[in-house]
């Protein structure tokens, strides 16, 4: 840091590699890699001899394509010869992985797209958003070296996330008595996916901004030392906003992630309890008020309480999700081997979207769920890392957020799983079906490995030798 | 490297506690994980809800049903399209092996063992392996205690009558008979060409074909129930088998006042004015006595014995049994009672009082056995894959004294074969075998004719089996239930099994 000018540290952007760009070996991420290719090939060759009793992989032609993306993505990232970060696609690449094996062994009719006059089923839709996924996270990675674009435009960037909401609220299409999903022309997404995004730019804008406000200044309430009141109009107008998502689109899930991430971003920006204590009262007014005015909350809660007091009605899926676990037991029924079907369906209504955690615990075990939290803990570890050591406040509190998205929307959607918390309905980063999901995670993935970039090397300490690892990095600046 | 900023202060520190929250969430996901993949796994693998299980009900034959003998209960049969349904041996067994349907589920054992039946694997642990074997599925065969010909034979003795009769050997807890009429045929509800018109005629039946009165029913248990007040009695060591009360003889014609109410009686003039102890009131069913007896007691005292027998809970059986009560329990004295009246008729059966005739087979069992009841049961053996599992006997604990079982005992002999005893239970005597019994009158209140009412054992000296008799609004209990008692009775100890 003593290397940037005074300038640089007003307006900092992402360090720029000096000279023309080399190549840079990847071997952590290459090993990595390898490991994940070698796991979903077993994955896969499990999978086949379930379904087919033979010894060979389920579906080579998906299975191969996919890795031949990861690859790719590799390479190009080699040749970009950027300091990113080489756990984040491994660990990210091992949850699409799984998500295709999962995809490819349920019922391909669960979902059919026509693309081109030919019809493509569950796996081959899955497929290609994994690669959109991939392509997205890697382009960003590469490409984006400076982050001005987001931290100049944070308002602009806050008032097109309101927009999308509210656009979403009046034109919003109904499924399953949710409105989330926003059709234009043959186009459609979930746009809440897109808008954890674009929240967590606003916040590390806005937090970066006022933090030392925010710490340093106090307002007695009573006992509580509090921040200056006028800025904790955006904590209001947060919970307003997730108030609004329960009330007209009836999405908790959103809800719940929107104001987790802004509370555990307020604290990491703050440091201040009396922050969290006041948000999570809010919180549980709010709840309390939902569940007493709203039919649909109150059936969430009242399911997540006693599920078996209804268990052909309203608490269905979360028992079949339940026993789905009970099924798997600890080592699971193998790839293939669970989740009977009953007159051709899978028993969980939703499982490719809501219950994609259920289906790989019965198949995979505890076991298996345990690893997969573990991988998500990873991917979180990670972030928080490249935010810590981040060159300022902004960055910091960006790749903090992003993390914290990835983490609080995997512990949201495994805890409704589990009967942790009631069921909502996000999706399970990087597994559930779904292309709004997958391109805003990779959207998330990109920016994170943008953030990494460690940039340039600084020189070895004189007298040291080179390891034969180095030798494809530049050694000095 | 931390991040200073601009405000000079660290954002690790806040990070890490964020982390850690987070990492403890995640545990607690993994624990959850654990508990219903590891705790909860057992039951509800085995639930008739269970994906798994629905699924394999439509592919892999089920285990056969066999009575104590190898008779054949249930078994498999291929319908036209290769698909398998469940053949039964005839309508007597219906109320305990039940029915399993394609289109209406499960009832009965073929519900409560569904999984076994079915063939899927329960245990967590030892199952962990097991299924990744070529063969999934592991069904079981059951063998139950249960006698064919006893079972056919109480269906037949309680003829067109509503009722019940459970057989059980009170030094095992093995039930050989669990009748409930009126009965159905459950072969033709799990034959898929029969079922939906069978089902839907059972279902519009007013005489509820499909309730297993055995278990489920609930009846007033009129003068059978002073065999628990006997046991409360001397068991709490309110009383001993010569306890008289002054007051009874006179009471006998005037009737006994508790507060207000008159407990009356009367219908043994036999014994003019002598101060019964227990065996003179067991013999002539002493209303007077058993009242005065109850009060002694206390209400608390009368709860807790009988719950010892089962009482104030589901039973610990193959089948989901109804609960038997002393009481509603709403009334603030000690045991729930609303006063002294409610006590005084609950202690001969009346008041608030309601049982399942397996209930009150379970008292006759725990006198019979010296005071220690048995768990009752119906399934002794379970083969599969992996060998056979027997399921031996199991003591839900001694009741009372054997000393004070024998007094009861003695005292339900008189009931039998005494020279009054005998006018009230014409019929139920095994010839040449001690036997030892209760009948019961059980007053509806308004004018329908009571539920007639025996239990018992034989032979006295050694028991090998007990028995419960209900027949609904049949009249007195020496007339109907008692003879239907004596002859299952007779059929068992001359070994007809």
């Amino acid at each position: 840091m003593a290397l940037r000018s005074a300038a640089a540290a007003r307006e900092p952007s992402l360090p720029r590699v000096l000279g023309p760009i080399r190549p840079r070996a990847r071997w952590q991420e290459l090993r990595l890699l390898g490991l994940v290719a070698l796991t979903l090939a077993v994955g896969s060759v499990s999978l086949g001899a379930a379904r087919t009793g033979g010894f060979a992989p389920y579906d080579p032609r998906g299975l191969a394509i996919y890795l031949g993306a990861l690859l790719v993505a590799h390479v190009a990232q080699v040749l970009a010869g950027r300091r990113t970060d080489q756990v984040l696609l491994p660990a990210v690449s091992l949850l699409g992985g799984l998500s295709l094996l999962l995809m490819e062994r349920l019922p391909q009719d669960l979902v059919v797209q026509r693309f081109f006059g030919s019809s493509f089923g569950l796996a081959d839709v899955q497929l290609i958003w994994l690669l959109g996924a991939v392509g997205v996270a890697t382009t960003l990675g590469i490409v984006v070296r400076s982050d001005s674009w987001l931290r100049r435009y944070k308002y602009t960037w806050a008032a097109a996330g309101v927009g999308l909401l509210l656009l979403t609220f009046v034109l919003g299409t109904e499924i399953n008595g949710q409105r989330l999903t926003l059709q234009i022309g043959p186009l459609s997404g979930q746009p809440s996916e897109l808008l954890k995004v674009i929240l967590v730019v606003f916040l590390a804008g806005y937090l970066s901004e006022n933090r030392a406000l925010l710490v340093e200044q106090d307002t007695r309430v009573g006992p509580l030392r509090l921040p200056p009141l006028p800025y904790l109009a955006p904590m209001v107008a947060m919970w307003a906003i997730a108030l609004g998502i329960v009330v007209v689109q009836r999405d908790l899930g959103a809800a719940l992630l929107f104001f987790g991430v802004f509370l555990a971003l307020l604290y990491a920006a703050t440091g201040r309890i009396s922050l969290v204590v006041i948000g999570l009262a809010l919180f549980l007014v709010g709840s309390a008020a939902m569940a007493n005015l709203f039919e649909h909350v109150r059936t969430r809660i009242d399911v997540w309480i006693d599920p078996f007091a209804d268990p052909l009605g309203t608490g269905y899926q979360v028992i079949q999700a339940l026993h789905a676990f009970a099924r798997g037991g600890l080592l699971g029924q193998g790839l293939g081997g669970g989740l009977p079907l009953i007159a051709g369906r899978p028993p969980i209504p939703e499982i490719h979207t809501d219950f994609p955690l259920a289906a790989l615990g019965e198949e995979l075990g505890i076991v298996g769920v345990i690893a997969i939290l573990g991988i998500y803990l990873a991917i979180v570890e990670r972030g928080l890392r490249i935010g810590v050591s981040a060159a300022d406040d902004f960055r910091a509190l960006l790749a903090i957020g992003l993390a914290l998205v990835i983490g609080i929307q995997a512990f949201i959607i495994a805890a409704g799983n589990l009967k942790v918390l009631p069921l909502t309905g996000v999706t399970l980063p990087f597994i559930s079906y779904g292309g709004s999901s997958l391109l805003a995670n990779g959207l998330v993935v990109g920016l994170l490995l943008a953030l990494s970039d460690k940039g340039v090397e600084p020189p070895p300490p004189p007298g040291a030798v080179p390891r034969w690892r180095r030798l494809g990095r530049r050694g000095t600046a | 490297m931390p991040a200073t900023g601009g405000s000079g202060k660290p954002l690790a520190g806040p990070t890490i506690h964020v982390a850690l929250i987070l990492s403890a969430a995640f545990a607690l996901l993994a624990g959850a994980a654990g508990y219903w993949g590891v705790v909860r796994s057992p039951e509800l693998v085995r639930s008739p809800d269970d994906a798994a299980v629905i699924a394999a009900a439509r592919t892999v034959p089920r285990g056969q049903i066999l009575d104590r003998t190898g008779a054949v209960l249930a078994r498999n049969k291929a319908d036209a399209n290769g698909e398998l349904y469940r053949v039964y041996a005839g309508p007597a067994i219906s109320q305990v092996v039940g029915y399993a349907s394609r289109q209406y589920g499960e009832a009965g054992l073929e519900r409560a063992y569904d999984a076994e039946l079915s063939g899927l694997a329960g245990d967590p642990l030892a199952d962990a392996f097991a299924k990744f074997g070529a063969d999934r599925y592991d069904p079981k065969d059951l063998t139950l205690s249960l006698s064919l010909d006893l079972q056919t034979a109480a269906v037949r003795a309680l003829g067109d009558h509503r009722g019940a009769v459970v057989m059980l050997d009170p030094r095992s807890g093995e039930v050989l008979a669990l009748a409930s009429t009126p009965t159905y045929d459950a072969s033709t509800i799990a034959n898929p060409a029969s079922a939906q018109a069978a089902f839907a005629a059972l279902q519009d039946d007013p005489a509820q074909p499909l309730l297993p009165r055995a278990t489920l029913g609930r009846y007033v248990p009129g003068s059978v129930f002073k065999i628990v007040t006997a046991i409360a009695g001397l068991g709490s060591g309110a009383i001993t088998p010569q306890t008289t009360y002054k007051e009874q003889p006179g009471a006998e014609k005037a009737g006994l006042l508790v507060e207000g109410y008159r407990v009356r009686d009367g219908h043994h003039p036999q014994t003019g004015s002598t101060a019964l102890d227990l065996v003179g009131a067991t013999e002539v069913s002493c209303n007077i006595w058993y009242a005065l007896t109850g009060l002694r007691t206390g209400g608390a005292n009368l709860v807790a014995y009988a719950e010892r027998m089962g009482f104030g809970s589901a039973l610990p059986f193959d089948l989901p049994t109804a609960v038997s009560q002393v009481t509603g329990g709403k009334g603030a004295q000690p045991g729930g009672f609303l006063d002294d009246v409610e006590l005084a008729n609950a202690s001969y059966g009346q008041a608030e009082a309601f049982v399942t005739p397996l209930q009150m087979a379970l008292v006759a069992a725990t006198v019979a056995n010296d005071g220690e009841l048995m768990r009752p049961r119906l399934v002794t053996s379970m083969a599969g894959h992996g060998g056979v599992r027997t399921i031996g006997p199991e003591s839900m604990g001694r009741v009372i004294p054997a000393s004070d079982a024998q007094a009861i005992n003695a005292a339900m002999v008189r009931a039998v074969e005494g020279p009054l005893g005998r006018l009230f239970t014409t019929g139920a005597k095994v010839s040449g075998v001690t036997t030892a019994g209760k009948s019961g009158t059980a007053e509806l209140g308004g004018s329908g004719e009571p539920h007639s009412w025996f239990i018992g054992f034989a032979p006295a000296e050694n028991p090998t089996i007990a028995i419960a008799v209900v027949v609904e609004q049949a009249g007195r209990g020496g007339e109907v239930a008692a003879p239907i008692a004596g002859r299952l009775m007779a059929r068992y100890l001359k070994g007809a099994q």
